[in-house]
């Protein structure tokens, strides 16, 4: 029992040191100043334990303080990586394998982060296939502690007419968040922006329209891409009729993980030949034959399915 | 980053450039080169024939899944499944029977034989291998049977229909569609039911899957549901539908065991088990004929003996527990007369007994051991029995004797259909989740339900009468 209750009190310790060198790492690497009380603060501890804490991590050579100021030392620094790593892992697990909503899963990587193992980050890390980032497009650090940086540009700055690509979706406030989430705009997604005025900016990836208050914009931030080649919307398999036929042009941009890595598989890659045959009695999934097999797709799934339907060349083809 | 001091470190830290700079759609033309280069070979090497087996296909599929013809069709070919399953396990049940009933009384004769004393015989003979007689011989034929016809219809391509049939359900519940699948499996052993979760991908819905698994009666419930609905509800109709009104009744607990399974998939979905439902793609195969060494096999080997063998394992320990219960005394009275009688205002709460909640309790390793255990304690009996034979004595004996009502066979129904899970399928699902945490929720869920259905339903019923 006393054991017990000693491991739970250790554990919290961990917790706040870990979180602490956190902190102390985004100050560092956004270039913010971090002094006591700041730190203090955004933790939320009381100044007095605060002291007890600064002790601590000065005593095991994590941070180094001159007067007010805390600098981070390069082992507190690789810790911190430890933990970032950690945290954007299971991020990126969450929501492509797990399919837990974008917008819940910070919270529960904030509890995971601390039950770090490197070893079972690193196949974690494997088993995903190494991602460059977690699904709000921040960097995962390497298991070797490196920690990638792009230069990006928040929405709101970006020049009309200019293609570019979104690479991170800032993830606090979360109720911008949640708003970025709710637009559907996502990580990766090729845009052209239409209309920027300090009213609204508006853009669009060719296949919808979005519109985001400038509030919301500068917390999307892109990079400049290639232009995308087609202008018009594609059709989605949703729309294909019972009995007809249709070519598949690609995967859209919000499926990701686990269920595009299926449909890939399933065969429904760029050019492969498409037919609606029969619809459940329910209304839902529908089966599709692609390359000679029949697969049943729910509707939520079929919509991320983009094809084209030129009747023409269908004839010419047969 | 420091300089790379060796040959090895500078690729590594190429590589690591050069994996900055892919684009995130690198998978995709992978994937997209592999099937382009595959679809090239194919087309050389193979020659298309004419499609008529494709519309056969295509025939019976519109057959199957046709709004107004689909849902009977699946109903009377399950209910066809189960109707074989229960008429067909009883002659062979009964020779089964007979025939390890007899092994036992030849073995106690030459036990007493031996010299041995009376309660090394009783506990061996009486207690031990008998309840493992009564196990396989309850066990063992309908298993032995649905199975086999189980694995045929899944090896003729009829399962998947049934899934993309009930799959809206299953989604709107945020589950998976195999889901149908592994639930159907449960209907003859959720042991292997929960084994059969494998096949689901995605962890979430696997452990929703494998949590909802007992909501679905198994074979060994399925004797104590058709012996109450033959003696309480069959009783009710005239003699000539009886028997047709008893399935009935069988066949809505199994309907509302479905429904258990859809709400609480849909509570774990939204609570606990938060997450979107992941790609349900299911294959639906070309139908073919089924190969009948592979269906005896995998159905007999991998899943009548697999689950038979647990069963086994668990229910020796049951029945020598059951024979102490009876048979050690204190002050004139044995410790299961005590125990029934401490867990009665429990038992009268939730409109049972005490006697039936202890069965329930001793019949945690196998459920088929439910009915013989509450005769046993009635009886006054120092072993399991199966002496009565016709529904008219059973019914003397639940009503006259132990002021049984329909509220008593209700509620037993129900609480058969909800209760924790059988040892075998705990133990299947701690071996399957490797997590106790969730195994402790799995057994503890479903009778937390149990007792919350038949609490209300008694305490309504005591309110009116």
């Amino acid at each position: 029992m006393l054991s017990w209750l000693r491991r739970i009190k250790e554990t919290r310790r961990r917790v706040l040191v870990e979180d602490a060198l956190k902190y102390l790492h985004k100050c560092d690497w956004e270039g913010t100043a971090s002094t006591t009380a700041s730190v203090g603060e955004a933790l939320g501890v009381s100044p007095s334990k605060a002291q007890l804490l600064w002790q601590q991590l000065q005593a095991q050579g994590l941070v180094e303080i001159s007067g007010d100021h805390l600098h981070i030392t390069p082992l507190g620094e690789s810790l911190a990586l430890q933990v970032i790593r950690a945290h954007r892992l299971w991020e990126k697990y969450l929501v492509d394998e797990a399919r837990v909503p974008l917008a819940d899963v910070h919270a529960m990587a904030d509890r995971r982060e601390h039950n770090r193992n490197p070893e079972a980050m690193s196949v974690l890390d494997a088993s995903m296939g190494y991602p460059a980032t977690d699904p709000h497009g921040d960097p995962i650090p390497t298991a070797e502690g490196v920690l990638s940086q792009t230069d990006s540009v928040p929405l709101t700055h970006w020049a009309i007419d200019r293609p570019a690509r979104i690479v991170h979706l800032e993830d606090e406030p979360v109720a911008i968040f949640a708003q970025i989430v709710a637009a559907g705009v996502y990580l990766g997604q090729r845009i052209k922006v239409i209309e920027s005025t300090p009213k609204r900016i508006v853009f669009t990836d060719h296949q919808e329209t979005y519109v985001l208050a400038p509030i919301v914009a500068g917390n999307v931030f892109l990079v400049a891409s290639e232009p995308m080649g087609r202008e018009a919307p594609l059709p989605r398999l949703t729309t294909l009729e019972l009995g007809a036929s249709a070519k598949v042009q690609g995967l859209d941009g919000t499926l990701q993980g686990y269920t595009r890595r299926r449909l890939l598989d399933l065969g429904l890659t760029k050019g492969a030949q498409i037919t609606a045959e029969y619809r459940s009695f329910l209304g839902d999934p529908v089966a599709y034959r692609v390359r000679g097999s029949l697969i049943a797709l729910r509707q939520d799934q079929a919509q991320h399915v983009l094809i084209s339907t030129n009747e023409n060349q269908e004839q010419n083809h047969v | 980053m420091s300089e790379p001091t060796n040959p090895v470190d500078a690729l590594l830290d190429r590589a690591q450039d050069l994996r900055q700079t892919l684009g995130g759609n690198f998978r995709d033309e992978l994937v997209e080169a592999i099937y382009t280069d595959a679809q090239a070979i194919a087309d050389r090497a193979s020659v298309k024939s004419d499609s008529g087996r494709l519309d056969f296909d295509q025939r019976i599929d519109r057959l199957l899944t046709a709004p107004m013809l689909g849902l009977p069709l699946m109903l009377l070919m399950l209910g066809g499944v189960f109707w074989l399953t229960i008429a067909g396990a009883n002659v062979p049940s009964q020779m089964l029977m007979s025939g390890l009933f007899w092994v036992e009384g030849a073995g106690s004769r030459l036990f007493e034989h031996l010299g041995a004393p009376w309660w090394l015989t009783g506990f061996v003979w009486h207690g031990v291998y008998r309840a493992l007689a009564w196990v396989i011989a309850v066990m063992l034929p309908p298993m032995a049977i649905f199975f086999p016809m189980f694995t045929m219809l899944e090896d003729l391509g009829y399962l998947p229909r049934v899934a993309f049939n009930l799959d809206r359900l299953f989604s709107k519940a945020g589950a998976h569609g195999k889901q149908v699948l592994t639930m159907s499996m449960g209907f003859g052993c959720n042991a292997a039911g929960v084994i059969a979760c494998r096949t689901i991908d995605s962890p979430r819905e696997r452990l929703i899957a494998i949590l909802t698994n007992n909501f679905v009666p198994c074979n060994g419930r399925w004797p104590t549901l058709i012996l109450l609905a033959t003696v309480f509800i069959a009783a009710a109709f005239p003699p000539e539908v009886a028997s047709v009104a008893a399935a009935g009744s069988v066949a809505m607990v199994a309907v509302i065991g479905v429904l258990f399974t859809l709400v609480l998939s849909a509570i774990l979905s939204r609570t606990v088990l938060k997450g979107t439902p992941s790609a349900f793609t299911l294959e639906l195969p070309p139908y073919r004929r089924p190969s009948v060494v592979r269906i005896l096999y995998t159905s007999l080997i991998d899943r009548t003996m697999f689950v038979l063998w647990r069963a086994i394992v668990f229910s020796a320990p049951a029945g020598g527990l059951i024979w102490l219960l009876a048979n050690i005394t204190i002050s004139g009275h044995s410790l299961a007369f005590y125990l029934t009688d401490w867990l009665d205002p429990l038992g009268h709460a939730i409109g049972l007994d005490g006697v039936i909640v202890l069965a329930f309790f001793i019949a945690i390793p196998a459920n088929e051991i439910v009915v013989p255990t509450i005769l046993m304690l009635y009886l006054g009996n120092t072993m399991m029995t199966e002496e009565l034979s016709s529904s008219s004595s059973w019914r003397s004996l639940f009503v006259g004797e132990h002021d049984w009502t329909l509220l008593t066979a209700v509620n037993l129904m129900l609480f058969s259909l909800l209760h924790n899970p059988c040892s075998t399928t705990i133990y299947t699902m701690w071996k399957e989740t490797g997590s106790a945490k969730w195994t402790a929720f799995g057994a503890l869920m479903p009778l937390a339900v149990g007792l919350v259905v038949t609490f209300t339903i008694a305490q309504v019923w005591y309110l009116f009468t």
